[in-house]
């Protein structure tokens, strides 16, 4: 699946025009249409005592949104990209996902933020919300740090966790589409501790063995598609030891699939997927599984 | 007979104002509030002139200028840029698809920037429209 359009979900304090560009690099693969959404949430012009709707508020906050859109998109005008806009009062979710039903998109990019506890955790729960409720693919965008310095090669050398599930297989058809930009990519198989217990030390070596070699077999999978690819064995609490790899590696980005059925995703989003895309210091690249929405 | 005038653009007060300013001035206005709606009126209707706004969601004007000017049945409808994108983007973006795609599409007759009084707007599309 190649990536042709992509949905900017901006607040403009979480994901600004440095985030944009880093993101331009997806133009050697298929990337010629942006589409920008900015979502006034309802409490900011709501009825309030005395003052009732503020309709006032409403008008500037859209021309605010406007004259940063204008700006950006004369940027990417000028490269020859497509550039579309949305400013609506609405609540976040449902409108990414009543703009994913209009324009299609091969990938939402929203922003995460870290700020105060409460915004993590309402910022954490937009994009678990979000991941249950598309399968368009998910990035998480984060500052690296607080002085909001974001990413510059943002596909340079990602990092991609496989558990070997069928979505694990469409992630790496859509890393194949990126081959283009992807300098290096780290695959990283995390065996669970309790898959070890009461193994001696030669079955240890041996789960080892065998995931080295299907680690290995995607590695050339992907190298046959052009991308040089280095494989990785890890053993542990898959969410500290997938933190762990892009540290050691220097990834630009974690990318992770999400299970396939509604149940299983559930656990997979509250154990794995939902808790590094919210908590880690790296942009997470989520790819869902097909669901029963 | 009064002629119609397209007026292509996502944001409903422009399209209201441009309604009101056209009514006045006795032609009949048509509306679409993206680039596909506004190619689908265009292919329909067959106006006399299009007004046509550039940040769209669901098909630029920039595109939709290029389906235009490209396309031999509707090439010789006026178009009148009516945005808030400035006329030096415009043309660099029309240069990087030229570039891109090959060949290469006129430069639009009137492009007017947001905001605009009605008598100056009246005044493009006259001298569209004669």
């Amino acid at each position: 699946m190649k990536i042709k359009k992509l949905l900017f979900v901006t607040k403009f304090e979480d994901l600004c025009y440095d985030a944009l560009k880093s993101l331009l690099a997806l133009r050697n693969a298929a990337l010629e249409h942006v589409v920008f959404l900015n979502v006034i949430e309802r409490d900011k012009v709501a009825m309030q005592r005395g003052s009732g709707y503020l309709k006032e508020e409403e008008v500037k906050l859209k021309e605010t949104a406007n004259i940063r859109f204008i700006d950006w998109a004369e940027n990417l005008f000028e490269m020859g990209l497509e550039v579309g806009a949305y400013m609506e009062v609405s609540t976040l979710i449902p409108e990414i996902l009543k703009v994913v039903e209009k324009e299609s998109p091969d990938l939402i990019v929203i922003g995460h933020s870290f700020k105060s506890p409460l915004e993590q955790l309402y910022a954490g729960s937009d994009v678990t919300e979000l991941i249950r409720r598309t399968e368009v693919p998910i990035l998480v965008f984060k500052h690296r740090s607080e002085d909001n310095i974001v990413p510059e090669k943002l596909f340079e050398r990602p990092l991609f966790a496989t558990n070997w599930s069928e979505t694990g297989k469409k992630t790496v058809e859509y890393i194949k589409e990126l081959g283009k930009v992807i300098g290096e990519i780290h695959i990283m198989h995390v065996v669970k501790e309790s898959a070890l217990k009461s193994l001696d030390t030669h079955e240890v070596q041996k789960v080892r063995k065998i995931e080295r070699k299907r680690l290995d077999d995607l590695c050339d999978e992907l190298e046959e598609a052009g991308i040089n690819a280095k494989p990785h064995v890890y053993v542990g609490d898959p969410q500290k030891e997938i933190e762990k790899a892009a540290k050691e590696y220097q990834a630009s980005m974690i990318i992770l699939g999400s299970s396939d059925k509604a149940a299983v995703l559930e656990r997979w989003i509250g154990s794995i997927s939902k808790n590094i895309a919210d908590k880690s210091v790296f942009p997470c690249l989520l790819i869902p599984g097909k669901k029963d929405i | 007979m009064s002629k119609k005038i397209l007026v292509v653009d996502d944001d409903q007060d422009v399209r209201s104002f441009v309604v009101t300013v056209l009514e006045e001035n006795q032609y009949i206005p048509l509306v679409a509030q993206d680039g596909v709606e506004g190619l689908e009126m265009i292919e329909k209707h067959k106006p006399d002139l299009v007004i046509l706004d550039v940040l769209m969601p669901r098909g630029s004007g920039i595109r939709l200028y290029r389906k235009l000017k490209t396309d031999e049945e509707l090439k010789k409808i006026p178009v009148i840029m009516f945005t808030g994108i400035a006329l030096k983007s415009f043309l660099k973006s029309q240069k990087a698809l030229d570039e891109f795609q090959g060949g290469e599409v006129p430069k639009p007759d009137v492009y007017l920037e947001k905001p605009i009084e009605p008598e100056d707007l009246v005044a493009a599309i006259k001298k569209k429209l004669g």
